[in-house]
């Protein structure tokens, strides 16, 4: 049953893989394994993943099942790249909620918590590279959005949702309305 | 009843996060910080940092791992998986409706230039989040040693964030063990000078 393999797919990918674009090689492995899907489409899938919102493993899976199987399919592929949380992580998270106040983990945590922050300075910095400076020349209307959104989250509280909707609203002025005045 | 009503107002904010979860995940961290720590106060900086360390470091996804944790300390097994499906279900529902309209939708001019909008404004907001945090986290200067060393690492040497964190938890657990042996031989010291007058008595 292609239910069933998808599942057993996307259990195995979610086990092996720590999200984001790590997924990407293990997917078009089992894909082209499976005869599910070509280099090309993958290439799209990542596109289409990136331009919507949610987490990348979930967006994959929903896109990979339903062009394999419709919309069940989708449903199962991803029920399967969540096995990992439903079973491991639940697991972690009941011992870590017994264990976090012991001097093991507090010493353990007060080393990892600084090496986060250190992962998510290294997301920053190598995302800028990309967006900010597209084939090495400067964005300067990706800049100025940046940098009025940065003010707005940190000085005026906006929430986050508010920023991408006017994030949204500032694209379609300077790279779509702009460019066509331009002519 | 209690866990029940918890579990579903969980799974009504991370649907609502789901929606606005762009730019791999990451950002998903300045909206809890926005909605659990900074408005209704559920859980402290520190506590969100420690989920995203945990979340980050299991198998599977960043985000839903992370969703379960919060979910799992508000209310147990259930809240954890009210918080799963409520940030994956808008994922589904979005991506099988994309799905659907994929060629027409692919090459438009607007999403593109909206799109290219949203992009710019990833990086301040996981921007803000890494500031506002990393004033707590950063407190000590081992903190900013260890945060500094791990940031050159990842970024100049490539080492992999797993292995970074892997190697901070063996290192924390080296630093504790000599911290114990220190505690245990001082406590021994102590012990055998109460202990000598009495011996040299007898």
């Amino acid at each position: 049953m292609i239910y069933i393999e998808l599942f057993l797919s996307f259990v195995k990918i979610g086990f092996t893989s720590f999200g984001g674009m790590s997924m990407i090689p293990l997917i078009l492995d089992e894909m082209s394994s499976h005869g599910w899907m070509t280099a090309e489409d993958l290439s799209n899938l990542v596109a289409i993943a990136e331009m919507t919102p949610g987490p990348l493993g979930i967006n994959c899976a929903t896109f990979t099942g339903t062009q394999t199987a419709g919309f069940l399919g989708g449903i199962v592929a991803v029920l399967g790249v969540l096995t990992p949380a439903f079973t491991l992580t639940m697991l972690i998270a009941i011992f870590f909620e017994k264990f976090k106040e012991s001097s093991v983990m507090r010493r353990i945590m007060s080393v990892v918590k600084p090496i986060c922050i250190a992962m998510i300075l290294s997301v920053i910095v190598t995302l800028s590279s990309t967006t900010y400076f597209v084939n090495s020349v400067i964005q300067p209307f990706s800049i100025g959005i940046a940098a009025l959104m940065l003010y707005l989250l940190i000085r005026r509280k906006w929430s986050v949702p508010v920023v991408i909707i006017s994030s949204a609203m500032l694209g379609v002025v300077f790279y779509g309305v702009l460019p066509m005045v331009r002519g | 009843m209690d866990n029940i009503k918890k579990g579903l107002s969980i799974f009504a904010f991370f649907f609502k996060i789901g929606c606005f979860t762009f730019g791999g995940g990451w950002a998903i961290l300045a909206q809890m910080e926005q909605e659990f720590v900074n408005k209704r106060q559920i859980i402290t900086k520190d506590e969100l940092l420690e989920m995203v360390a945990v979340g980050k470091s299991a198998p599977g996804i960043m985000i839903t791992n992370i969703s379960l944790l919060f979910g799992y300390h508000v209310a147990g097994v259930f809240g954890g998986i009210c918080a799963v499906v409520g940030i994956t279900t808008p994922a589904i529902i979005i991506l099988s409706i994309v799905t659907l309209f994929y060629n027409s939708f692919k090459d438009n001019y607007w999403v593109h230039a909206a799109l290219t909008g949203i992009r710019a404004a990833v990086v301040p907001i996981i921007g803000s989040a890494a500031l506002s945090l990393g004033k707590d986290a950063l407190k000590t200067p081992p903190a900013v040693v260890i945060c500094l060393t791990a940031f050159c690492l990842s970024l100049f040497v490539g080492v992999s964030n797993i292995l970074l964190v892997l190697a901070g938890i063996v290192g924390a657990l080296a630093w504790w063990s000599v911290e114990n042996v220190k505690k245990a031989r001082a406590a021994a010291n102590k012990d055998k000078k109460q202990a000598e007058p009495v011996a040299g008595q007898q």
